[in-house]
């Protein structure tokens, strides 16, 4: 292996050449750690703050069927799944209440207030209230912060709701802020009183499930569609923009990384043949000793890709630091709307292997047409004799 | 010298085609003997240097044959020559051409290496040839630590690694003093003498020329002149113009 020895040889002894190699993959490695990680936390934040605030799955009636029937059977075979941590079943139909002379559409939301605690976490967003009392208090109902004004109603006040030819009196016992278009729609009451309204007797419309580990739950639907025959979603389904923002910020994600890829080949491949040229007259030596073509490609090949892993090495740590330098400042994105308000960084140990790979096949792949340069130097032409 | 002919040339043309023509060699024959210490002569531009360089097989003859230790060289693959530079020929050029990362050691071994010895066996012959060309307390000196005259010996040893058929050597003294261009002859008539090695030396200078054995001159790429050793002088061949040379030669 003279050519590894030649390699190694040139490397250390041209020090700017390697240090301008280096730098450059390690910049570009850097920017694409950097650029996956931020994207990444972003991406993580994103889904936290809107999958969060839905369940990870939701089960709604078999096809041709308007309600779930046997909810209770679904309910203990979903509860029975290890990453299952929160069942509830919901009865949600559209229906309009009136307080006074004002009258406004609801989406009506009949649920066991423990479970659907578990699940969604309503108390929380409660301005007035206690959303448990739901569970004991048939007529009470809280209502959407922004319904409870358009009909001017308060806690306390008595509002009336309907469903097709059924009504049914409740009293406003709290108020409720998602913070979403529901606030000025939303009416929950219990289970038992939402059945008794629709009239269909002990039925629901849809079962929310919320996993352990939310990346569970796409799979999770997809197990569940076929054996159960219920119509089964996801928070990848229902949420396609967010999937589709993801999937556009990935897919320029990628056209960014290889404008980087081209821009440092394009670099690395320059210092290469600027290495070649200067060597011309070894090269031409090399061949004159006997040096075949591929033990030339081989040289020039392996000096680049011997580069590779500590540039790779240098750039992940240059984008770790850019990334948590960045990621440390707070910034303003309240109105994008995606409640996400300082750049997060989730480096992933995966991207590590990702950026050396990036750097080896950087390396690789702008040294072959240099590589293949020098191969190609006619020996006596490359000697030269002046 | 054996009576064995190391290389055969017939017809050997080269003709250059970079818009006009250039015929640079016209149809030379020559044999060679092993053990030979050969040296070709002749005006700049008389196509030595393009000879030397087919012999080598670093460039490729328009028509005619060259065959080395009977095998004609002149149809091999790119790796096949690659192949037969490093094992039977050796090269001298008139600067030295070696590694400057490498000391003087790492660069003799370079074509051991890529006949494929391993770096032991490599390191000892290049020591070996080395204290030859009288080098041996300057081993692990990189070219830039040595003279030019000492450079050029590396390069003779390096030439000599994989104990070649032939050493072919472009005006290896052209940058090299009187004085040291002559301990460069010397030391390679040394080695001829010692190890019957086969030398053909392209060079300017008569005085390097007289020598060798045997003195071809070129003109215009045809061979005009042989001149052959005897004793201290040369006799000429039938036919013979001289050139400029004429009178600068030592007759019988
Ligand atoms: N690559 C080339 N392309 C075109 N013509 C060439 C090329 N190499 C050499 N020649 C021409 O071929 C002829 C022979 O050149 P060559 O270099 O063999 O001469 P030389 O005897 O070695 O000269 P010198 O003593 O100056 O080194 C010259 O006319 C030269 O101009
Ligand atoms: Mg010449």
């Amino acid at each position: 292996m003279f050519e590894l020895e030649v390699a190694k040889r040139h490397i250390t002894s041209n020090r700017r050449g390697t240090a301008f190699t280096v730098l450059t993959v390690a910049v570009a490695v850097g920017v694409i750690i950097m650029s996956l990680g931020l994207t990444e936390g972003t991406k993580n934040q994103i889904i936290e703050n809107t999958v969060e605030k839905n369940p990870h799955i939701v089960l709604g009636p078999k096809q041709n069927e308007g309600y779930i029937h046997l909810y209770r059977n679904i309910e203990r075979l979903l509860s029975s799944y290890p990453g299952a941590i929160a069942v509830s079943p919901r009865l949600v139909v559209q229906g309009a209440a009136r307080h006074k002379d004002k009258v406004e559409g609801i989406e009506l939301v009949g649920l066991e207030s423990d479970k659907e605690e578990r699940l969604m976490q309503v108390q929380g967003n409660l301005l007035a209230g206690n959303f448990s009392e739901l569970k004991f208090k048939k007529k009470y109902a809280i209502l959407g912060v922004k319904l409870a004004e358009k009909l001017d109603a308060r806690p306390g006040n008595d509002v009336y709701i309907y469903f097709r030819n059924n009504s049914a009196k409740v009293s406003v016992s709290g108020l409720i802020e998602k913070g979403t278009a529901k606030d000025s729609s939303l009416v929950y009451i219990s289970l038992k009183t939402a059945q008794n309204l629709v009239g269909e007797g002990d039925v629901v419309s849809e079962i929310g499930v919320r996993m352990e580990d939310y990346t569970e739950a796409p799979v999770l639907a997809r197990d569940l569609e076929p054996t159960t025959k219920y119509n089964v979603e996801s928070w990848q389904e229902f949420n396609r923009e967010i999937s589709r923002f993801i999937g556009t910020q990935n897919r320029i994600n990628v056209i960014f990384y290889l404008l980087i890829f081209l821009i440092a080949g394009f670099v690395v491949a320059n210092t290469t043949i600027m290495i070649v040229r200067r060597k011309t007259k070894e090269i031409g030596m090399l061949m004159a000793i006997g040096a075949t073509r591929s033990s030339i490609m081989e040289i020039f090949i392996l000096e680049s890709l011997l580069l590779g892993l500590p540039a790779g090495l240098l750039g992940i740590l240059v984008g770790i630091g850019f990334a948590q330098a960045i990621a440390s400042y707070p910034i303003d994105m309240s109105s994008a709307a995606s409640g996400v308000t300082m750049l997060m960084l989730d480096l992933r140990p995966e991207f590590i292997i990702y950026a050396l790979i990036f750097a080896l096949l950087l390396n690789i792949s702008s040294a072959v047409y240099p590589a293949y340069l020098a191969s190609r130097l006619d020996p006596v032409e490359a000697i030269g004799n002046e | 010298m054996s009576d064995k002919n190391i290389i055969e040339i017939r017809d050997l043309t080269k003709i250059y085609k970079n818009g006009v023509d250039v015929l640079a060699v016209d149809g030379v024959n020559l044999d060679i003997k092993e053990g030979e210490f050969l040296a070709i002569v002749g005006p700049s531009g008389s196509g030595k240097s393009t000879l030397l360089n087919m012999i080598g097989l670093l460039d490729t003859p328009t028509s005619g044959t060259i065959r080395l230790k009977d095998v004609d060289v002149t149809k091999a693959t790119p790796d096949e020559r690659a192949r037969f530079r490093n094992k039977e020929l050796g090269f001298v050029f008139q600067y030295h051409h070696l590694i400057p990362e490498f000391s003087a050691m790492e660069n003799v071994m370079i074509p051991l290496l890529i006949a494929g010895k391993n770096k032991d066996v490599a390191r000892a012959r290049a020591q070996e040839l080395l204290d030859k060309v009288n080098l041996n307390d300057k081993l692990n000196n990189r070219p830039n630590q040595l003279s030019g005259g000492q450079n050029q010996r590396v390069a003779v040893a390096r030439a000599l690694a994989n104990s070649p058929s032939v050493v072919i050597g472009d005006e290896l003294t052209g940058n090299l003093d009187t004085k040291t261009s002559n301990l460069i002859y010397e030391l390679l008539r040394e080695l001829n003498r010692k190890l019957d090695q086969t030398f053909i030396l392209v060079t300017h200078d008569m005085h390097m020329a007289e020598k060798t054995d045997r003195i071809l001159r070129l003109v215009d790429g045809k061979i005009v002149c042989e001149l052959k050793r005897q004793g201290d002088g040369f006799i000429e061949s039938k036919v013979c113009d001289l050139g400029e040379d004429n009178g600068k030669i030592r007759r019988v």
